[in-house]
Formats: C-alpha cells, sequence, structure tokens
C-alpha cells in the first residue's frame, strides 16, 4: 500500500506556510504581515495559498480593524493540524526503505513509489 | 516563491524534497518563535559564573570574614544583567510580534509573574543590607535565599503553566541556590556560580536539540 500525501498540502509553499503555523501553540494565531516577513512570499501569494488552505478548512483567518489599519490574523485550525500529522507520517511511510539522504532529481511521488515496491 | 519551486519535472513534488523542506520550516518557525534561545542562555551561564565567581573572589580572601563584596565586582554585576534584561525583552518582543492567542496570554503572564518574582526576591534582602546584619550571615544569605525562593516560586509556576522545560530549569536553581546554602559564606557564591552556569547551559543544550530536531527525517 502507497502513502499518499495531502495534494493540498504537497506544495512548497502551501508546505511552508502550514508547518509554520503548527510551530505555534494550538489556538494561537499569526498576523499576515508576520508570516508574509518569515516567508518571504509577495502578499498576492500569500493570499492564494492562504485562500486555498482555507477552503480545505486547514486554517482560518480573522481581520481585527483598528481605526483605518486592518490586521489579519491566519490560525491553523484543528483539521490543518491532523492533516500535517497525517501528511507527516505518510512521507515517513513512502520515504522509509529508501535512502532519505540521497540526491533524488526529478523524481515525482509515483516514481518514488515504484522505487519502494521495488526494493 | 511560487508553487512550482522546488518540484520535479512533470509538477510532481519530490517527498524527499518535501521531508527537507518540512523539517527545515519548521526548525526556522521554532527558532522564530521561541524567546529563550540557547544563545541567551549559554550567555546566562556565562553571567552566572562571571557575577557570582566575582563575588567569591571578592570575599574567598577575607579574615576575619566581612563579607564585603568589591564595587569592580558589583559593577560589572550590574552591567551583565543589564545585558540580561535588555537582550531578555528584545527577545520576548520578536517571538511574539504578530503572534496572539491563549498561549501568548499565558507566556506573557509567565513573564510578569516571574519579572514580580526576581524583583521581590531580591528586595527582600535590602532589609538585611539596611539592617547591617552579621556578616557571617550575609555572606551566606544573599547567595542562596532569594535564588531559593525564586526558584521554589517558579518551578510551582512553570508547572502550573505547563511549561515543563522552565519549570525542570527553575527547580535546578532553586536546587543550587539549596546546595550553595552549605558553602558556607565564602564558598556559596562559587556553588552558586557554577551550579547556575550547570543549569543554563544544561537548559541551552536541551532547547537546542529540541529546536534541531527533525519531524520526518531521522
Amino acid at each position: 500500500m502507497t502513502a499518499e500525501l495531502d495534494p493540498l498540502i504537497h506544495v512548497p509553499t502551501r508546505l511552508r506556510i502550514v508547518a509554520t503555523l503548527a510551530a505555534l501553540p494550538d489556538g494561537d494565531a499569526l498576523s499576515f504581515t508576520r508570516l508574509q516577513d518569515m516567508l518571504g512570499l509577495t502578499p498576492g501569494n500569500l493570499i492564494i495559498q492562504l485562500r486555498k488552505l482555507e477552503e480545505a478548512g486547514y486554517i482560518s483567518r480573522t481581520k481585527t480593524r483598528n481605526g483605518s489599519a486592518q490586521k489579519t490574523m491566519v490560525t491553523l485550525t484543528s483539521l490543518g493540524r491532523a492533516a500535517l500529522r497525517a501528511y507527516t507520517r505518510a512521507l515517513r511511510d513512502l520515504l522509509g526503505g529508501l535512502d532519505i539522504d540521497a540526491p533524488s532529481p526529478g523524481n515525482t511521488v509515483d516514481e518514488i513509489s515504484a522505487e519502494r515496491m521495488r526494493s | 516563491m511560487d508553487d512550482t519551486a522546488g518540484t520535479a519535472p512533470g509538477g510532481g513534488f519530490d517527498p524527499r524534497q518535501a521531508a527537507a523542506l518540512l523539517d527545515k520550516s519548521t526548525r526556522q518557525a521554532r527558532r522564530a518563535f521561541t524567546p529563550l534561545t540557547p544563545l541567551l542562555l549559554t550567555f546566562r551561564a556565562v553571567v552566572a559564573l562571571v557575577v557570582f565567581g566575582g563575588c567569591w573572589l571578592s570575599v574567598r580572601g577575607q579574615h576575619p570574614y566581612t563579607g564585603h563584596i568589591s564595587s569592580w565586582a558589583i559593577a560589572v554585576a550590574v552591567v551583565l544583567v543589564v545585558i540580561n534584561i535588555g537582550w531578555t525583552a528584545w527577545l520576548i518582543g520578536r517571538a511574539g510580534t504578530g503572534v496572539s492567542g491563549p498561549a501568548q496570554r499565558r507566556w506573557q503572564a509567565w513573564t510578569g509573574i516571574m519579572a514580580a518574582a526576581w524583583i521581590i526576591g531580591y528586595a527582600i534582602t535590602a532589609p538585611e543590607w539596611h539592617a547591617g546584619s552579621g556578616h557571617p550571615t550575609w555572606g551566606l544569605y544573599p547567595a542562596s535565599a532569594p535564588l531559593l525562593i525564586i526558584g521554589l516560586a517558579g518551578a510551582a509556576i512553570a508547572a502550573a503553566f505547563r511549561y515543563w522545560l522552565l519549570a525542570g530549569t527553575a527547580l535546578a536553581i532553586a536546587a543550587a541556590a539549596a546546595a550553595a546554602g552549605f558553602g558556607g559564606p565564602a564558598g556559596s557564591w562559587l556553588i552558586l556560580g557554577i551550579g547556575l552556569c550547570a543549569v543554563f547551559l544544561g537548559a541551552a543544550a536541551f532547547t537546542a536539540w529540541r529546536q534541531r530536531r527533525n519531524t520526518v527525517r531521522p
């Protein structure tokens, strides 16, 4: 049986977002600005990725207004944490038995799975 | 960075790259959100050794024992403690920037309580100074009693907050302070300096290990 990687998380930018938010204690939120600074993303790109994660219920966004300034806070939901845990387990399963430090240029998920089947 | 960055031909994102990216991102985030960094804890170890070692150097050759600590040792202690407080405040502010929620509020409450505990712990020694208490008592008391109180209070409060590393560190500080109580008027300073240095180095090593451990890869 091949471990399946959540396609929503299995994208570099979204993986970094989820991993960053998961480092916060459960229930804590991070401001959009700090998240953007930490990841070095453009606001537009971050908004797009957050929207996809929000549609899946992995994150939640709350907007607060202080005078004319609007602040967006981002939280990883319990569903998002569970999804990251499942993704991490799937990665471990997928990489189990392989030399995970070996370079693997160009390998796709299917090629890795096939390699595991052969080994 | 766009979605295709780091992906393999055909749009697949190599699981090995994903594992490396997940580990790296997690480590970076842990470092960013950790207020008490290994470097700060190592600095505190040096501060403890220098400050209490300086006190010990001041009093160790006194015959008869007067408990008088030289002004250079006090000056060095003040400078290092001020740097420690400033650096700690800066790191706490940096780690908490843009973070809100119940855990963040708990942390702010913890820092407030511990700041008060440090002030109270040393403020209670002021009457001793003012009263000009006996030198043998004075030589023993300021080294061990304040840190015994702060360590025990800190351990209880940290345990209540479920900050297990801080609870362990505070308990170890109290243990070092208690051990210093058996060192005599002069030796207590040295025992406390070495004890606190070891405690902070241990906390620094554990924090560094916790930050660096991988999520996916062994």
